[in-house]
């Protein structure tokens, strides 16, 4: 079975491009443009891996981060944000790993590998 | 009963007598929009405003660092330029920005003259033993000098500058800290200089070195405010480049990639298309609010511009989907303010009006002469309306409830309002659409 990776990316042209790119690597991404979206669809399916942006109108990123370490310790967490400096903000150590966007997708695509992997 | 006064009011009638005025009008420099120079030399000329009372010269020193340094120097030269002077300062309803443009101009004509003189005389600020003009700030004493000529605490080649033999130095303090000094004579009519101009020079030497104080401090904050604006605005510009940049990138790596389907292709074109416009945009905001200085207001026929940013290509787009309303009362005044960020104001509030209103809606255009001297110029919309906590941010940089918004557009407004001395008024309820009032001063058409 291919594993379930949940897109949480409030970018429309960004959401579609990593959607697009990670099916491609045999994952079935389910794409959600806010926080909330993202809670309903970890209460109804389960999923492998999250990926998730941290400035999101609405809840942001680390809001969504404290909810689900409330409900699901076991989901590793990637962290995947235009902005370096909140790797200074210690819930973001919470999540497995942190990735600064850019417009190579391979340090995205790499970091998913090896915690899948694990 | 209730009478309700604006401060217009503390304008006075010409018949007041003379020295109000003259205080009336140095404590405007308080909050009037001109730089601190502008705003001295309407001290300096309030102070040589004629015969009666004030003095015919009067030089300013300020105190820079350790040192007190001459600044300017205004008066007549002869007798001829002095009734010229004195006959416009008494126009009937002469008012602050008059005085200053008067200024102005006369700096212009004469190539300020007078002040090149004094600029190279540069005194020690804290010395005990310093000579006289330095002397009045060192013990932070009203020095009134006769026979200077035969005075040895008097500086030669202040004197030499000056030469009158007698003159009155006031320091400019406030809080016990000494920012300055005037020195005034009556060179032209020899008139003594008596107690009761002394009394008055000294007070509108305490307002003056108040507000020299005050500006000091205003700098500062507008200093602060801006380094801790930076660090947001760092952080919000890097998430709005990076955003379009990753997209263009990501989707022109799949351009390159072979066997992606004919429809995909176009897709990826538009997108990347759309993205640059969106950085292009971003750009464009970003200039317009880090304008490190912007232009003098200057008096203006609004006429030309109001056209031309209503017939801009991008108002034209919108209108045919919106019921455009366009109502300037006849006969536009002309307006103080810098005439392109005029029109780059409309244009900001015309943008934000059909952002927030659905195809349908009604945009209007209002101008208007209020009674109380203010003309409106108000821009409403029948749209979505803003919340009453968002309305305590609109005017923060950066705040936008819009997708791809800056959240620039109404700090830019507010900025031009403030260099204008004008002011912005929101009205909204949530649902009910939004009205945006710019007030400016004005002045009927030439
Ligand atoms: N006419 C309006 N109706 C409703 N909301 C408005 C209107 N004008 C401004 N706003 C609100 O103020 C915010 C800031 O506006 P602005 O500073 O022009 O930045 P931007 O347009 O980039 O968002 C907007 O995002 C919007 O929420
Ligand atoms: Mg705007």
């Amino acid at each position: 079975m291919n594993k379930r990776i949940l897109l949480v990316e409030d970018e429309k042209p960004l959401c579609l491009l990593y959607e697009e790119e990670l099916s491609k690597e045999g994952y079935d991404v389910t794409a959600v443009t806010d926080a909330d979206a993202a809670l309903e669809a970890l209460d109804k399916d389960p999923f492998d891996l999250i990926v998730t942006d941290i400035r999101m109108p609405g809840k942001d990123g680390i809001e969504l981060i404290t909810h689900i370490m409330g409900r699901r310790r076991d989901i590793p967490i990637i962290i995947n944000t235009a902005y370096q400096s909140y790797k200074e903000d210690f819930m973001t150590w919470a999540a497995d790993a942190y990735v600064v966007k850019s417009s190579s997708l391979d340090e995205l695509k790499a970091k998913i590998r090896q915690l899948l992997d694990r | 009963m209730i009478e309700k006064f604006d401060f217009k009011s503390s304008e006075l009638e010409r018949d007041a007598p003379k020295e109000m005025m003259l205080l009336s009008i140095i404590s405007q420099s308080f909050f009037q929009p001109f730089s601190l120079e502008d705003n001295l030399l309407v001290t300096l000329t309030a102070l040589t405003s004629g015969s009666g009372v004030g003095f015919n010269r009067a030089m300013l020193f300020l105190r820079e660092g350790d040192r007190l340094k001459g600044e300017m120097w205004l008066g007549p030269g002869s007798a001829q330029e002095a009734g010229d002077i004195w006959e416009v300062l008494s126009t009937p309803g002469i008012g602050y920005i008059e005085i200053v443009e008067h200024n102005r101009a006369l700096v212009r004509k004469n190539e300020d003259t007078l002040s090149r003189r004094i600029r190279d005389l540069v005194y020690a600020a804290g010395e005990g033993n310093a000579l006289i003009p330095a002397l009045a700030s060192c013990r932070k004493e009203i020095l009134l000098v006769k026979g200077a000529r035969e005075e040895p605490l008097v500086d030669r080649r202040f004197l030499d500058i000056i030469q009158v033999d007698e003159f009155l130095c006031i320091p400019l303090l406030a809080r016990d800290e000494v920012l300055g000094e005037i020195v005034l004579d009556n060179a032209i009519t020899r008139t003594p200089i008596g107690p009761g101009d002394i009394k008055l020079a000294s007070l509108c030497g305490l307002i003056a070195g108040n507000y020299i104080y005050s500006a000091g401090l205003h700098r500062k904050l507008l200093d602060m405010e801006k380094t801790a604006a930076m660090g947001e605005m760092a952080m919000f510009v890097t998430h709005q480049i990076r955003n379009p940049i990753v997209a263009i990138g990501g989707f022109a790596d799949q351009l390159l990639q072979p066997g992606l389907p004919e429809d995909k292709r176009e897709r990826n074109i538009r997108i990347i298309r759309e993205e640059i416009h969106r950085l292009e945009h971003i750009i464009f905001q970003m200039g317009h609010f880090l304008k490190v200085s912007l232009k003098e207001p200057v008096y203006f026929d609004p006429a030309p511009v109001i056209s031309s940013v209503l017939d801009s290509p991008e108002v034209q787009a919108k209108k045919p989907a919106y019921e455009m309303r366009v109502e300037l009362e006849d006969g536009l005044p002309r307006l103080f303010c810098d005439p392109t960020s005029f029109g780059e104001v409309l244009r900001n509030l015309l943008d934000n009006a059909f952002d927030a209103t659905p195809p349908g809606g009604r945009v209007s255009v209002r101008g208007y002469r209020k009674t109380n001297g203010w003309y409106v110029l108000s821009v409403r919309d029948t749209g979505k309306g803003i919340t009453n906590p968002d309305k305590d941010r609109l005017f923060k940089p950066f705040f936008t409830t819009k997708e791809k918004g800056m959240g620039l557009g109404l700090p830019f407004i507010k900025r031009v309002m403030d260099t204008c001395g004008g002011q912005v008024e929101v009205r909204s309820r949530v649902g009910g659409g939004a009205l945006f009032k710019l007030y400016f001063q004005y002045r009927e058409g030439e």
